[in-house]
C-alpha cells in the first residue's frame, strides 16, 4: 500500500494534539466564584503592602507561603511549610532546613537564594537600618538594583522593619539550609517567620518586573495558586498551580468578585453566581439559612474588638474613671444580642494559640455596675462629658455596640457621648475632645509581642498617638521583646495585662470578632477561624 | 458671537478651578491619606513612611500649590494607592461607564420624550395617567431599590441574567435598565409640562384655527418650542455621563467611574478624586455650553441678544 506524506503528517499532527487536548477535557475540577466585599485595600498583591483582614482571605493560603506556616483548620497550629524543619542555633540565630522540590508560579526551583532575597534590602528592608533598643545595627549584603526594588515604596520597608526590626541577615549555609541572624535575643523569631509578611517570592521574578507595582500586581510565589489576571476594585482570578509541592489542587480555576453590597452578594449566592459569599453581617445568618441550599460558615478569628481610651482627656486621667467603664459593660449580652452568641468573650488580650504563654486564668473585668458606681464615687467624677469617637460601622456591628455601651455607662452614671466620624485620622485627631474609641487587635505571630507590646506598647499605635502611656509596662514591653527566660516572661506578661487592663486601663476587650462566609450547603469546605480561605487538598469535596 | 465663547470659556474655566480648590480642601481636611490606605493597623513606622514619601508632611497651601501648578504642566498626579497616573486609572474606567450611561441614555430619551409627548397630547386620558403614575414612580424610587428589585427578580428567581459584574452584555442589562428608567421618568415629566404649556399658547390656538392640520401644529409648533426644557435637561444627563452612575455601579459591581470615585474618596486618593472631578466638571460645562448654542438653534429670538446685554 502506498501511503502519501501529506495524510502522514497530518495524523502524526492529529496524534500530536491528543494527549493536549485530552488533558484540557479531562480537567473536569471546578472553578468557583467568590463575592468579596474588597479584594484588595492598597490595590496589590504584596504582603508587606497589604496588611489587611481582606488581604488575608486572598493571600492563604491560595498564593503566598511562608517557611513557617499556620494550620488554618486546626487551631492556627505551627506547621512546617517551606522549611521542613528548623532548630535554635542560639537566642538570637534560627537555622531552617528548606524543602526540597518547592517550585514557584513561573516553574523555577526554590532556592536558598530565593529565601535571603525575600529578606533582603531589595525587597524588604531598602536603605532602612535595623534597630534595636534605639541602637542602629550595620546590615551586610549588596543591592543589585532592579526596576522593582527602585520603586520599592516607603510604606513597604515601614512593615517590613516593624516584623524584622532587628533581623541582621539571611546567611546561606548550603543549598538547603539557611539561617537568620537577629542583632538581639528574640525568643519570637520562629513566630515572626510563620507572620504575614514572612513569606517567600522568586528573586527571578522580583528582578525582571518592570516595576515594583508591577510586581505587587502578579507576584509570583509558591502557593497553590498562581494569579491570572487582578482587576482592581473588580476581580482577581487564580488558576491552579499543577506543580505545587502539596500535591494537585483541587479546583481548577478561584475568582474573587468585589461585591461591595451585602444584599448584592446574598443575592449572587441564591442566583447561582458565586458558590460563596463573604462579609456576611450576623444579622443576615438566619434569613439566608432559612432555605436548606444554604449555611453559614465562619466564627471568631485572630481579632479583638476594644475600647480604647485617651488618658490625657481630663475625665480619664483617673484610671478609677477608665475601670468604671470596664466593669459596666455586660459583653455577654452584647455577643449575645449582635452577634447571635456566634461569638466568645476572650480572656483578655491573648489567643490560646499563644500556647505556654497563654494566661488560662487571665478574665475581661467582671459586669458589676456596683463597682462601677463606687469607682465612679471614688473617683469624684460628677458626670462630665465623654467624647465617644465611632465610625459608622468599620466593625461589623460598631455603631449598634456603640450605642449600647454608651446606655451601659449612662446606667452606672458615666455621661458619654457619640461623636460620629468619617475616618481614622479624625478619630485620632489629637485635642481635648479624644476620649474614647474604638479599636480591634490582631495578633500576627503566637506571641504577646505580636499584639499587646506591638500594639500599645512604646512604638504601639496607642503610644505613638498620644493616648497613653506607662512607665512600668513601657519597660515590661521590651523586657518581654528581649527576654530568654520562658517562665519570667509569662509574668512578665501576666503583669503587663494588669496594667493594661485593670490598674491603668489603656483598653478593654469587647468580644472576639468573627467573620462569616455563606455557601452552598452541598459544597465539602470547612471555613478555618480567620479570614484566609484554605482551598488546598483536604479541604475540598 | 466670539465674545460669547470667550466669556463662557472664562466661566468654565473658573468653574474647574474652583472645583479642584474645593476638592482640595474638603478632602485633605478631612481625612489623612496615609492612614486610610495603609489602614489604621498598620504599623506607624509605615503610616509615616508613607506620609513623607507622598510629602504630607508639607503645608498644606504647599501641597495644594504643587498640585495646582503641576495640573498646568498637564501632570495630573499619581494615585497613591495605585502608583500609577490618575488619569490612566480615571481612563482605564471610562469605557465602562460609559457602556452604562450611554445606553442609558438611549432609553432615557427614547421612552422619555415620547411618553412625556403622548401624555400631553393625551392629557387626562388613562394612557396620561398610567404614563404619570409609571413617570412618578420611576422618578421617586431611588436607583439602588429599584436595582435591587430587578436581580431579585430577573437574577434569583428567574436566573435570567446576572446580578452583577462585568463579564458580558448580559451583565449590562440591569445596570441600563435601572439607569435608564429613573432618567425617562424625569424626562418625561418634564416633556409633558412643556407639552402642555406650549399647547395652551395662542399661537397654537391661532394655528388651528388658520386650518393646519394637529399633527402639523404639534410637530411645526408644539415640538420645537417645548424641546427648550427638555434640551437643559438631556443636557444635564449628558453633563452626567461620567459620574452619574455612582449607586448603580456600587449595587451591580460594576467597576466604572463612579466606583473609582467612591473609592478614591473613601482613601482620599486625592489625584484620582480631582483628576475625576475635573473631567465631570468639563463634561458638564461643555454640555452646558453645547445646550446654550441649542438654544439658539432651537428658537431663532435667542439668538438674537437683547439690547443692552452684555452676552
Amino acid at each position: 500500500m502506498m501511503l502519501s506524506r501529506r495524510p502522514l503528517l497530518l495524523g502524526a499532527a492529529a496524534v500530536a494534539s491528543l494527549p493536549r487536548f485530552a488533558i484540557g477535557q479531562s480537567d473536569q475540577r471546578p472553578a468557583i466564584n467568590i463575592a468579596v466585599q474588597k479584594i484588595s485595600n492598597s490595590n496589590t498583591l504584596e504582603v508587606l503592602r497589604e496588611q489587611s483582614n481582606v488581604g488575608e482571605r486572598i493571600f492563604f493560603s491560595s498564593l503566598w507561603e511562608g517557611l513557617i506556616g499556620r494550620d488554618w483548620l486546626n487551631e492556627l497550629k505551627t506547621v512546617p511549610m517551606l522549611a521542613t524543619d528548623w532548630r535554635r542555633i542560639s537566642d538570637s540565630v534560627v537555622e531552617l532546613t528548606l524543602r526540597e522540590g518547592v517550585r514557584f508560579h513561573n516553574g523555577d526551583v526554590m532556592t536558598a537564594e530565593d529565601v535571603a532575597f525575600s529578606f533582603g534590602r531589595e525587597r524588604m528592608f531598602g536603605d532602612t537600618p535595623a534597630t534595636a533598643q534605639g541602637r542602629t545595627i550595620s546590615v551586610r549584603g549588596d543591592v543589585i538594583p532592579s526596576p522593582a526594588q527602585r520603586e520599592l515604596p516607603a510604606e513597604v520597608t515601614g512593615v517590613a522593619r516593624r516584623s524584622w526590626p532587628a533581623l541582621e541577615r539571611v546567611e546561606i549555609v548550603d543549598a538547603r539550609t539557611v539561617r537568620f541572624h537577629n542583632a538581639t535575643p528574640d525568643v519570637t523569631l520562629e513566630g515572626r517567620l510563620s507572620r504575614f509578611g514572612s513569606e517567600i517570592i522568586s528573586r527571578r521574578a522580583y528582578q525582571e518586573a518592570r516595576g515594583w507595582f508591577d510586581w505587587a500586581r502578579k507576584p509570583v510565589l509558591t502557593g497553590p495558586y498562581k494569579v491570572v489576571e487582578f482587576r482592581p476594585d473588580h476581580s482577581l482570578t487564580l488558576a491552579s498551580h499543577d506543580e505545587y509541592w502539596g500535591g494537585r489542587p483541587p479546583l481548577r480555576q478561584i475568582r474573587f468578585l468585589e461585591v461591595p453590597e451585602v444584599s448584592a452578594r446574598i443575592n449572587a449566592l441564591r442566583s447561582g453566581e458565586v458558590q460563596f459569599a463573604c462579609d456576611i453581617p450576623p444579622d443576615q445568618i438566619a434569613g439566608i439559612e432559612r432555605e436548606r441550599a444554604y449555611e453559614v460558615q465562619g466564627g471568631t478569628i485572630l481579632n479583638h474588638r476594644l475600647t480604647v481610651f485617651d488618658k490625657n482627656h481630663a475625665a480619664l486621667r483617673d484610671p478609677r474613671v477608665r475601670r468604671a467603664f470596664t466593669h459596666a459593660i455586660d459583653r455577654k449580652a452584647i455577643v449575645d444580642s449582635l452577634w447571635g452568641g456566634r461569638t466568645v468573650v476572650p480572656r483578655g488580650l491573648q489567643f490560646e494559640y499563644y500556647g505556654d504563654m497563654y494566661v488560662q486564668d487571665w478574665e475581661v473585668p467582671k459586669f458589676d455596675q456596683a463597682e462601677a458606681r463606687r469607682l465612679l464615687r471614688e473617683a469624684n467624677y460628677r458626670g462630665e462629658p465623654i467624647p465617644y469617637r465611632l465610625l459608622n460601622n468599620y466593625y461589623t456591628n460598631q455603631t449598634p455596640t456603640a450605642q449600647v455601651l454608651v446606655e451601659m455607662w449612662r446606667q452606672v452614671g458615666l455621661n458619654v457621648s457619640i461623636d460620629m466620624k468619617e475616618n481614622w485620622s479624625q478619630i485620632l485627631e489629637r485635642g481635648d475632645a479624644r476620649a474614647v474609641r474604638d479599636w480591634s487587635n490582631s495578633a500576627p505571630f503566637n506571641d504577646p509581642v505580636s499584639s499587646l507590646v506591638a500594639q500599645h506598647g512604646p512604638n504601639g499605635q496607642q503610644q505613638q498617638v498620644g493616648e497613653y502611656s506607662n512607665d512600668e509596662l513601657n519597660r515590661l514591653s521590651v523586657e518581654l521583646e528581649t527576654g530568654t527566660d520562658r517562665a519570667r516572661r509569662k509574668q512578665v506578661f501576666r503583669r503587663m495585662l494588669e496594667i493594661a487592663e485593670r490598674e491603668d486601663p489603656a483598653y478593654t476587650v469587647l468580644h472576639q470578632n468573627a467573620t462569616f462566609t455563606a455557601k452552598r450547603r452541598d459544597i465539602k469546605w470547612r471555613a478555618a477561624p480567620a479570614f484566609a480561605m484554605d482551598f488546598r487538598q483536604g479541604n475540598w469535596g | 458671537m466670539f465674545r460669547f465663547l470667550g466669556l463662557r470659556l472664562a466661566r468654565a474655566l473658573l468653574t474647574l478651578a474652583l472645583v479642584v480648590t474645593f476638592a482640595f480642601v474638603v478632602l485633605r481636611l478631612s481625612g489623612d491619606p496615609a492612614l486610610l490606605i495603609m489602614s489604621a493597623d498598620a504599623p506607624p513606622e509605615a503610616i509615616a513612611a508613607f506620609r513623607e514619601s507622598w510629602g504630607l508632611n508639607d503645608p498644606l497651601w504647599q501641597q495644594y500649590l504643587r498640585y495646582f501648578t503641576a495640573i498646568f504642566r498637564g501632570d495630573l498626579g499619581q494615585s497613591m494607592r495605585d502608583g500609577r497616573p490618575a488619569i490612566e486609572l480615571v481612563a482605564e474606567r471610562i469605557p465602562a461607564t460609559l457602556a452604562l450611561t450611554l445606553p442609558a441614555l438611549l432609553i432615557k430619551i427614547g421612552l422619555g420624550i415620547p411618553a412625556g409627548v403622548y401624555a400631553a397630547l393625551h392629557r387626562n386620558s388613562f394612557a396620561d395617567r398610567a404614563v404619570m403614575l409609571l413617570a412618578v414612580a420611576g422618578f421617586t424610587v431611588p436607583s439602588f431599590v429599584l436595582g435591587l428589585v430587578l436581580v431579585l427578580v430577573f437574577a434569583v428567581t428567574l436566573g435570567w441574567l446576572p446580578s452583577g459584574g462585568q463579564e458580558s452584555w448580559r451583565h449590562a442589562i440591569l445596570p441600563v435598565i435601572t439607569l435608564g428608567i429613573g432618567g425617562a421618568a424625569v424626562l418625561a415629566r418634564f416633556t409633558r409640562s412643556a407639552m402642555l404649556e406650549v399647547l395652551g399658547q395662542p399661537y397654537m390656538r391661532t394655528a388651528l384655527a388658520k386650518g393646519v392640520p394637529w399633527h402639523v401644529a404639534v410637530r411645526r409648533h408644539a415640538l420645537p418650542n417645548a424641546a427648550i426644557p427638555t434640551v437643559t435637561i438631556v443636557g444635564f444627563m449628558v453633563g452626567s455621563l461620567l459620574a452619574g452612575a455612582v449607586v448603580v455601579e456600587s449595587v451591580f459591581s460594576w467597576p466604572g467611574v463612579g466606583r473609582l470615585l467612591v473609592v478614591a474618596v473613601a482613601n482620599r486618593d486625592l489625584a484620582v478624586v480631582q483628576c475625576i472631578l475635573l473631567l465631570v466638571a468639563a463634561t458638564m460645562v461643555t454640555a452646558n455650553l453645547v445646550v446654550d448654542l441649542l438654544y439658539g438653534a432651537l428658537d431663532p429670538r435667542l439668538r438674537v441678544a437683547p439690547k443692552g446685554a452684555t452676552a
